[in-house]
């Protein structure tokens, strides 16, 4: 052995290799964990159960509606298949709005409460290779969920009404979901120490995100000119904050609320100007002079929302993730952190 | 910078307490150094910066030629680090948790299978192999974490008081797994309260407190250079409960500071002298006629050391003479 050892030498495209072989190294050992014994079949046969014990409940309510209220109609059996669609893409968009962040809402802050992260960190494996390595082990349980779907949604077949290009569309909302809210959970594990924490602010991210924005939008909307009062009118100038709502919302008030994106794509499966077209019509008010016959016979132009959607929801995606790697790198240049009391850091002797 | 861990004026501060003021460090290869220190001394954060875990406010360090500062990649490649609290995955075997780490280093599979074998050969966790991490013992949990800090067969180790929690019969076992690593070329850097452990254990120390190195170099040179008493405790056979004869014959000897009686029926005797001093003083005991059944130092050099160094009004020390060749040496 020399005197001093030299620096290793450089590979080509050796700082990529070394990203993916984290990644792997990463992913492999948190599927090996999440996979392991009988609790991923366990969870895995529940899922399944519940998504096709609601599509059970959806298509006999549907059916019963349709027949009860039109009589057998030549377009029934396309209104259940229609209906089961809608119901089994918001029912799994609310079961990815929970476990996706939920999978990742641990993935760093564990890692400090069980403290391995400092293991982890002084290997060569870089905290992009972590963080995505994470994300990707926490993903990949979500998308296997998502796939083992697949077959109670083509249910949707047998019904009609629903294309297999609608299909596809309501599943890449879901990726992109998946994706997006896995991103906000693992964000707020690498910037919280707890785990309980980081599971109680994801959850209100969900919640403000969803709910929130709609109950926001709503309000904002019943407030300005196009729908309740005017605020030019007399006694309107006096309400202060109110008096500032002069225009309606904007749109991209709810591009990360996936219901709506996924309203949008049940959108595309109506043949007239039903529920949910007037909703993405309530959100996005398009302005349709222009707009082909075909786009604007039922008043609303279709794919538009969820594409810029699930946009928002990569863009918000790769800000989170450069800010978690930011914050899992000893050695980060920004400091991020919530405001705590000042003392000594933690697991440090001095 | 010539060993293959240095360091120059690192200063690392949390809010307004300085942890590390101002420390140099230059050890050669093939050492097993000992930082000792009391709590808060800084040899914690010392180490966590050598480990890249943190950046120092001031100063830089190298490790194989890389430097902390620009090439953390190059210095995680070059050294493995034990944490001195460090916790186990859940639901992951013994070969399992090294077989990742494993990969975290790019370590090929063929590579990977041979390399978990002989490393939990060498930590004695062969028979272990399909157990689950959380269910070994301490003792062994720590053996394993030092397996990890192996997989990728470093020049360097940094070891935080890899001896905490165990047991003596653990503690002997790590030991001789340090012995066997420096044979095999490692140079390690062990941090640890547990003094004549190290004592016996390192090639040289240095003593720490307040973010500053008072004393460092081999055991013997600085006992040399800093003159510290030593405690010799004296068993003489003597007629009835007659002890203070000796006693008294002891503290009028040169060198002898104090000469006290032990409830235990032997004579603690404060000696400044070296070890010449020491031997001329037993010879003319027994040449005085005084029946000297047993004549043995009362605690280590090592402590000696530490206690006089990091007293409140320590011995004030001068710099080590700049020697040729010198394997190590710190200064402040």
């Amino acid at each position: 052995m020399t005197a001093v050892a030299h620096p290793p030498t450089r590979r080509p495209f050796g700082a990529a290799r070394d990203v993916v072989n984290g990644i792997v190294a990463v992913g492999v050992k948190e599927l090996r964990g999440r996979m392991r014994g009988r609790r991923a079949f366990v969870v895995l046969t529940i899922h399944l159960l519940l998504v096709a014990g609601f599509a059970w409940m959806v298509e006999s309510f549907a059916e019963r509606t349709v027949t009860s209220n039109f009589g057998s109609t030549f377009s029934a059996s396309a209104d259940i298949g229609r209906a089961l669609f809608t119901g089994l893409v918001l029912l799994l968009t609310l079961i990815v709005l929970v476990l996706a962040p939920a999978s990742t809402a641990g993935a760093i802050s564990l890692e400090r409460e069980k403290q391995t992260l400092d293991l982890l960190t002084t290997t060569p494996i870089s905290s992009l290779a972590i963080v995505l390595g994470k994300l990707f082990s926490a993903l990949t349980w979500v998308f296997l969920l998502l796939a083992a779907s697949i077959p109670v949604t083509a249910l949707v077949f047998t019904f009609g009404g629903v294309g297999p290009e609608d299909v596809i569309r309501g599943y890449v909302v879901l990726l992109g979901t998946a994706i997006g809210f896995g991103s906000i959970g693992l964000f707020v594990s690498a910037l919280v120490k707890r785990t309980q924490a980081a599971t109680v602010i994801n959850l209100v991210a969900v919640i403000g995100l969803t709910v929130g924005t709609t109950i926001v939008f709503i309000f904002w909307t019943a407030m300005t000119g196009s729908q309740g009062f005017l605020p030019d009118e007399p006694g309107v100038r006096d309400q202060g904050f109110l008096a500032t709502l002069t225009r309606r919302p904007p749109e991209a008030l709810m591009y990360l609320n996936p219901f709506v994106a996924q309203l949008d794509v049940v959108c595309g499966t109506e043949t007239g100007f039903g529920t949910t077209c007037q909703v993405i019509n309530g959100v996005t008010a398009r302005d349709l002079a222009g707009v082909g016959f075909e786009e604007a016979q039922f008043g609303v132009a279709r794919d538009s929302f969820w594409p810029r959607s699930l946009l928002a929801l990569g863009v918000v995606s790769l800000l989170l993730i450069i800010l978690s790697v930011q914050l899992v790198s000893p050695t980060r240049r920004w400091r991020l952190r919530l405001p705590r009391p000042r003392r000594r850091p933690a697991g440090s002797e001095t | 910078m010539s060993g293959i861990v240095t360091a120059r004026g690192l200063v690392k501060r949390y809010d307004r307490t300085l942890a590390v003021a101002g420390l140099d460090l230059d050890i050669a290869e093939g050492e097993i150094f000992g930082l000792v220190g009391p709590n808060g001394a800084g040899k914690t954060t010392t180490l966590r910066i050598l480990a890249t875990l943190l950046v120092p406010d001031a100063g830089d360090a190298e490790i194989g030629g890389a430097s902390v500062r620009r090439n953390p990649n190059d210095v995680r490649r070059v050294l493995g680090f034990m944490p001195d609290v460090f916790g186990v995955y859940d639901d992951m075997k013994v070969w399992e948790y090294l077989d990742f780490f494993a990969r975290c280093y790019g370590i090929p599979a063929d590579r990977r299978r041979r390399m978990i074998g002989d490393l939990l050969e060498l930590v004695d966790l062969g028979p272990r192999r399909d157990t689950y991490v959380q269910s070994l013992s301490r003792g062994m949990q720590q053996r394993l974490c030092l397996a990890h800090t192996l997989v990728h067969d470093p020049q360097v180790l940094l070891l935080d008081e890899p001896a905490s929690g165990l047991d003596p019969r653990a503690r002997v076992e790590l030991r001789e797994l340090l012995r066997e690593l420096r044979s095999l070329g490692k140079t390690i850097l062990v941090s640890s309260h547990i003094l004549p452990e190290l004592e016996e254990l390192c090639t040289s120390v240095a003593i720490i407190d307040r973010g500053q190195v008072l004393a460092h170099g081999r055991v013997a040179d600085i006992e040399r250079r800093l003159r510290v008493g030593a405690v010799f405790r004296a068993r003489v056979l003597v007629d009835g409960e007659a002890l203070d004869g000796p006693r008294t014959w002891f503290a009028g000897q040169p060198d002898v500071v104090t000469a006290e009686i032990l409830s235990d029926g032997t004579i603690e005797i404060g000696f400044h002298g070296d070890d010449e001093g020491a031997a001329r003083l037993l010879a003319a005991a027994v040449g005085s006629g005084l029946r000297i059944v047993s004549f043995a130092r009362a605690a280590s050099d090592l402590e000696e050391l530490f206690l006089q160094v990091t007293a409140p009004d320590p011995v004030v020390m001068a710099p080590p003479p700049p020697v040729p060749g010198a394997p190590t040496g710190w200064r402040t």
